[in-house]
């Protein structure tokens, strides 16, 4: 085919013993454009990168790269064929500098000295075709997630790389960073370098994207033109069948009593909020930039961060200093990661599911414990084999759920949820939603963060809009157009009308 | 990731027939294959092996180290390590001699010495979990100084001369089958062993041990007291480091102050060969049980033919690098690396 640089045939990829990530996956990429992947989580997209970039090797099938057939046994093979990976959590080492990470297994040297001179020359070379301001000598911890993604792309630039795999770069980007980073791919692109690009957000597709493969069951189903797709076409080609987009359904007024009100809470890092009141029944949004307090905000209501001031929960004062006393007070938090935050990942899917309401008793009756989990999970529609399988084995969206569930088997009536939709597909998220929407309707007062303003968007009542640690503007989501709201987040203060 | 990728899959995966089962408890209880296939071969180079009397003797043998090596078990679930047993082990040997020797009560001694053990433990786990400082470092501290006091409560002479009654902890025997009778300090550490198994099994703290190890934030956020979970791990710890110390002080009717030299190291070999993660979160007691007896067994073997301990020194170090990628290559399998 004119243009290819890299063409996949057929590739498929068991494990053992009997399990299918990749049935008959095909793929063909030309020089010098973005071509995104899409699919629902389990769809085979991640196994699929990782066989391009050698990480894995394919059961059938072939991976052909300018015409001709490789076989990268590693990473570091694949990067030496000129294909890059960047993953969702960038590879780099944070405590490093930029120049040090950009060169990192591949540094100019002679007799096993590294020719600084060289390196930072081709440091220099290499963040100016990103655009980059910061300095090479700053270690990588200390610069901001977009800049740190700067740098990951920077990192393949300088190892030619003919073709840049970057797995869900948006994730944890807010929209002005990830445009900086959409202006970087786009000059990217006109050198004449091809950037494989995964996400599920349409949106971003339509602005970076010029070809589309979507990915369904570890089979290609179709590769699009991005420009004469519409997006129910794609959706259809994700999930099988025509399902709608999450959107904002009307939604009853919110009668409840106040349940909890914050009259003030002041925090690390400048973290100041006054005035936000959630009602037994509704559905609270907080939208904003990343690090503009949310997480702590949660973190802080939860116990989990320290903080001064006055809140009011139920009718009595609410000062908790841990995570259980808050949980005590029936708040339950879904946190941000929940690999990391959210899941024991090898412990079995009941004992996750449990885990809080163990508290007060002496025995661990684990036919109790699973007995309580499974219509919890079920009613949650959580899609598993066994109670006693490791959550790790789940898919993103019902691993949230388990989390989930936690607090519903608790018996929690305050929850906070951060980010919950993160890394779940188009169909997990509008069922992660209607779940919400059900605990409120059976009296939970909710609050949920998230920095896909759509998202909550469509279903809170209210939406706080926080900016640089404070809470700027209350909206009713019914009333006003989601381009007011999303303006806030952005500019701040002096562009919310009182 | 692969793991979310397959989830959909292998929940539809048919249910494995009962070859399979068999294959999977195989897996899962290795050790004890190793431990019979030792066993076999031991039988077979000695017709003494097999006798009721060197059966009786192993398990004396292997008491003080099993019962450190349960205490270290917990430690090591919740992802940390405890160095400083074996000194633990010598400071309680030397404490219950003295106060014998003072003329307390074997009762009144032994009491007073676990408990001293338990504050111990519990000490460097607060500091450990209060302070945020790796275990490694504290109890490698504690290493130091706990075997400086031992060597202050006599100077360094040891206490010889204890009363017979507390002999009888260690050596009493107790006639389990006809013909066979186990000491009671061998029956102590196997009574230990169901004890802490049923502890991590059966009870809620023994949940919260293996939540904080296989991912303390995840644990802290449900509620859990993790901070009191690990102290208590180490507490239990220095608990049975006493109770290994009392025992060899009574088996010896001896308190030596340079005993229990690197009975540590023996304890978390036996601990990481019974398939418990260092990382934490996984792992059993029973593992440890056979790990420890399978280390006995080994050194059985090398006296009986007759191999000096040069020998089973390194011949036991290789074992344990086997033994460990044998697990690194069962996890991986399981799709766990």
């Amino acid at each position: 085919m004119e243009g290819e640089i890299l063409a996949v045939r057929n590739l498929s990829k068991r494990f053992p013993p009997n399990i299918v990530a990749l049935e008959a996956a095909s793929l063909s990429v030309r020089r010098g454009e973005v071509h995104c992947l899409l699919g629902a989580n389990g769809a085979g997209k991640s196994t699929l990168l990782k066989i391009i970039a050698g990480a894995y090797r394919q059961t059938d099938g072939a991976l052909l790269l300018d015409g001709r057939e490789v076989h990268p046994r590693s990473p570091a093979e694949a990067a030496r064929l000129g294909i890059s990976m960047i993953y969702q959590e960038l590879d780099l080492v944070p405590q490093l500098t930029v120049e040090q990470n950009l060169f990192l297994g591949h540094a100019p040297a002679r007799m096993g000295f590294i020719d600084r001179r060289t390196r930072r020359k081709r440091a220099q070379q290499a963040l100016s075709r990103v655009g980059a301001t910061f300095p090479l000598d700053a270690r990588v911890e200390t610069l901001s997630v977009a800049n740190q993604q700067l740098t990951a792309i920077a990192r393949s630039l300088t190892m030619d790389a003919k073709i840049i795999i970057m797995d869900e770069p948006s994730a944890s980007l807010n929209e002005t960073e990830l445009g900086a980073v959409f202006e970087v791919i786009r000059e990217l692109v006109r050198q004449g370098v091809a950037i494989l690009y995964v996400s599920h957000r349409l949106g971003e597709l339509r602005e970076i994207g010029d070809r589309v493969t979507v990915l369904r069951s570890g089979r290609t189903i179709d590769t699009f033109e991005v420009k004469s797709t519409p997006d129910s076409v794609l959706v259809e080609a994700i999930i099988g069948k025509e399902r709608s987009l999450v959107e904002r359904a009307a939604r009853p007024p919110v009668t409840g009593e106040t349940a909890l009100r914050v009259n003030r809470l002041s925090g690390a890092h400048g973290l100041e909020i006054s005035g936000l009141e959630v009602r037994w029944g509704e559905v609270v949004g907080l939208a904003g930039l990343n690090g503009s307090g949310r997480t702590s905000f949660l973190k802080a209501l939860f116990g989990a961060h320290a903080f001064q001031g006055d809140i009011v929960l139920d009718g009595k004062p609410f000062h908790p200093r841990s995570p259980a006393a808050a949980i005590r007070r029936g708040v339950g938090l879904v946190p941000e990661s929940r690999k990391t935050e959210g899941l024991i990942l090898h412990a079995p899917i009941y004992s996750n599911a449990t885990l809080p309401s163990l508290r007060g008793n002496w025995l661990a009756r684990h036919g109790l414990q699973k007995q309580k989990a499974t219509p919890v999970l079920n009613s949650l529609s959580t899609k598993y084999g066994r109670p006693e399988q490791a959550v790790v084995q789940l898919s993103g969206g019902n691993q949230q759920k388990v989390v989930l569930s936690k607090w519903i088997i608790n018996g929690a009536r305050v929850l906070l949820l951060d980010e919950p939709s993160r890394g779940l597909d188009i169909g997990a998220k509008a069922d992660l939603y209607n779940l919400v929407d059900k605990l409120a309707d059976e009296g939970a007062a909710v609050i949920v963060a998230s920095s896909e303003l759509d998202e909550i968007y469509a279903a809170c009542d209210v939406i706080w809009v926080f900016h640089e640690g404070r809470n700027i503007g209350k909206f009713n989501p019914s009333t006003t157009d989601r381009d007011t709201i999303l303006k806030a987040t952005i500019l701040g203060e002096d562009h919310v009308q009182h | 990731m692969s793991s979310t990728e397959t989830a959909r899959m292998s929940a539809s995966a048919p249910q494995p027939g009962l070859g399979r089962k068999l294959v999977d408890i195989a897996i899962e209880y290795n050790f004890v294959l190793i431990f019979l296939v030792v066993v076999a071969i031991a039988a077979s180079l000695s017709d003494s092996f097999l006798t009721f009397g060197n059966v009786a003797n192993l398990f004396q043998q292997a008491a003080v180290v099993g019962v450190v090596a349960v205490g270290m078990t917990f430690v090591i679930l919740t992802g940390n390590i405890d160095l400083s047993v074996g000194s633990v082990v010598a400071l309680c040997g030397m404490l219950v001699a003295v106060l014998l020797s003072a003329g307390y009560p074997p009762f009144v001694a032994v009491a007073l010495t676990a408990l001293v053990g338990l504050s111990c433990g519990a000490a460097m786990g607060a500091i450990s979990a209060l302070a945020q400082v790796p275990s490694f470092i504290v109890t490698l501290a504690g290493l130091v100084s706990f075997r400086g006091i031992t060597y202050l409560l006599t100077d360094g002479v040891p206490v010889s001369g204890l009363p017979q009654g507390f002999a009888a902890i260690s050596s009493t025997m107790v006639p389990i089958l006809p013909g066979f009778a186990l000491t009671s300090m061998a029956l102590i550490f196997i009574v230990l062993c169901i004890v802490a198994g049923i502890v991590l099994r059966f009870t809620v703290f023994g949940e919260y041990v293996y939540a904080t190890g296989g991912n303390p934030e995840a644990a802290r956020l449900s509620g859990l007291p993790t901070r009191l979970i690990v102290t208590s791990v180490f507490a239990i710890s220095g608990l049975m480091a006493a109770l290994g110390g009392i025992l060899l002080t009574s088996r010896l009717r001896i308190g030596q102050p340079t005993a229990a030299q690197g009975l540590e190291l023996d304890a978390i070999a036996a601990v990481v060969l019974g398939g418990t993660s260092l990382f934490g979160g996984r792992g059993s007691v029973l593992g440890t049980f056979f790990a420890v007896m399978l280390l006995q067994v080994l050194r059985n073997i090398f006296n009986l033919l007759g191999l000096g301990s040069f020998y089973q020194m390194t011949i036991t170090g290789l074992i344990i690098i086997a033994a460990i990628l044998l697990n690194r290559f069962i996890d991986h399998r399981k799709g766990r690396g």
